[in-house]
């Protein structure tokens, strides 16, 4: 099984719909570099379904990513299917300050 | 019985008297706690500690007197009895103190809960006051029931990292949702605790990080990595040691102050949002420091749904210079 980091993009609704594969770490640093430039609308929906572990280096680049699409790109940025660890990580960590949790 | 075993003097500071009788009973045993209520002027308060003509070995202060009260409280102590251990505990019904002055006082922090008994019936500030009267540090295997498995790896390359976690997961099994959430905070602990051990605490002599986080790397011929953990059921604890011992303790309560700020900015190697992750997902965090030589870290947790995160921690830093 392949565990790589992975993004995918897509349109959907006039929002970016970006899809985030397996566990976000150092590993994941050159494509959340690359994301921001993919986004194309002003409401962008990340989904985490599929998302593994986060660790501290993976919510230092979503910050940096979310950052970066909300300054640059000036667009809103939600949150989907986190599970709980993520969940609360993400509050902890000042993620949500960035982007929106959407239940 | 625990008078017997542990006869010597605690001074116990408090900020009045229902401060006083709400941590009474969770200290219950200990025949040699002397308290002192804060009294209206500062001078008052040194000349009735020094007047009781006493050597404590621990001094055990109430987050209600310090630091918002009396934020003197733990330099006048360390004047008074240089050779005392000090410990500020907090219940945890009450706000938790600022950490930027504990940093400065590098004090000993504990979070209490009157509910917090273990299996003996012994509360998580008696055991506490035990092991710094013991000046023994925190064990893994007091954690957990009697009889538990200690599984222990001794990490080679940084590689090995999720072959560790993997491990780590296969040992909690159930489908419960407690079970499953506390397979992925224990999936996040490790992962933090190696990060720590493989990129955090190797340093040169200036103290510069040796390796960048993600980069791959082999064990040095006399680098030690151990992770150890063992789970009963319900409890799982855990515990990493590096042979490095760079860990400063201001440097552990500086890095928990400013990402409880969210001032750690977004830089994953320089901001100790590991650590800070470590200490917000364990019930209490342990750090040991033989400064040079080698830091233990280590923690539990528990099968819990009911989890919360914005819930004040505590945590015990102890260096040890032998």
């Amino acid at each position: 099984m392949d565990n790589s980091f992975k993004i995918s993009v897509s349109n959907i609704n006039n929002s970016d719909y970006i899809e985030l594969h397996s566990n976000i770490d150092a590993s994941a640093e050159k494509q959340l570099q690359k994301l921001p430039y993919m986004v194309k609308n002003k409401v962008v929906r990340f989904d985490f379904s599929k998302a593994g572990r986060i660790n501290s280096m993976g919510i230092a680049l979503l910050l940096r990513c979310f950052r970066q699409i909300r300054e640059e790109k000036d667009a809103e940025i939600f949150l989907k299917d986190l599970n709980t660890t993520n969940a609360m990580l993400f509050k902890m960590t000042g993620v949500f300050l960035l982007a929106s949790h959407e239940k | 019985m625990i008078s017997a075993v542990y006869p010597q003097t605690i001074l116990a500071l408090f900020s009045d008297s229902s401060d006083e009788a709400a941590f009474a009973p969770l200290m219950e045993g200990f025949s040699g706690v002397i308290s002192i209520k804060n009294p209206a002027e500062q001078k008052l308060f040194v000349t009735e500690i020094t007047s009781l003509c006493i050597e404590p070995l621990l001094v055990i202060i109430s987050s209600r007197l310090y630091p918002e009260a009396r934020p003197e409280t733990v330099s006048a102590v360390r004047n008074i009895f240089p050779q005392a251990e000090i410990l500020l505990v907090t219940l945890d019904s009450d706000p938790v103190p600022p950490l930027e002055q504990l940093a400065v006082d590098r004090v000993r922090h504990l979070l209490v809960s009157p509910a917090d008994e273990n299996r003996e019936g012994i509360s998580s500030l008696q055991e506490a006051i035990i092991k710094l009267l013991m000046k023994s540090p925190w064990k893994l295997l007091d954690c957990v029931k009697p009889g538990t498995r200690v599984h222990e790896i001794r990490l080679n390359s940084s590689e090995e990292k999720e072959t560790l976690i993997l491990m780590l997961e296969n040992v909690i099994t159930g489908d419960s949702p407690e079970m499953e959430f506390l397979r992925q905070r224990a999936a996040l602990l490790a992962d933090e605790m190696v990060e720590n051990a493989l990129y955090g605490a190797p340093r040169d002599a200036e103290g510069r990080k040796l390796y960048s986080k993600g980069q791959f790397r082999v064990m040095k011929e006399n680098e030690i990595i151990h992770f150890r953990f063992a789970f009963d059921g319900e409890t799982l604890a855990m515990e990493i040691t590096d042979g490095w011992g760079t860990l400063v303790p201001e440097m552990v309560i500086d890095y928990l102050a400013r990402n409880q700020d969210h001032m750690a900015g977004e830089s994953g190697d320089t901001g100790g949002r590991g650590l800070f992750i470590i200490w917000k997902f364990l019930d209490h965090l342990h750090v040991n420091i033989r400064p040079g030589m080698q830091t233990v870290l280590g923690g539990q947790i528990k099968a819990d749904v009911s989890l919360d995160c914005e819930a004040p921690k505590g945590f015990t830093i102890s260096t040890n210079y032998l």
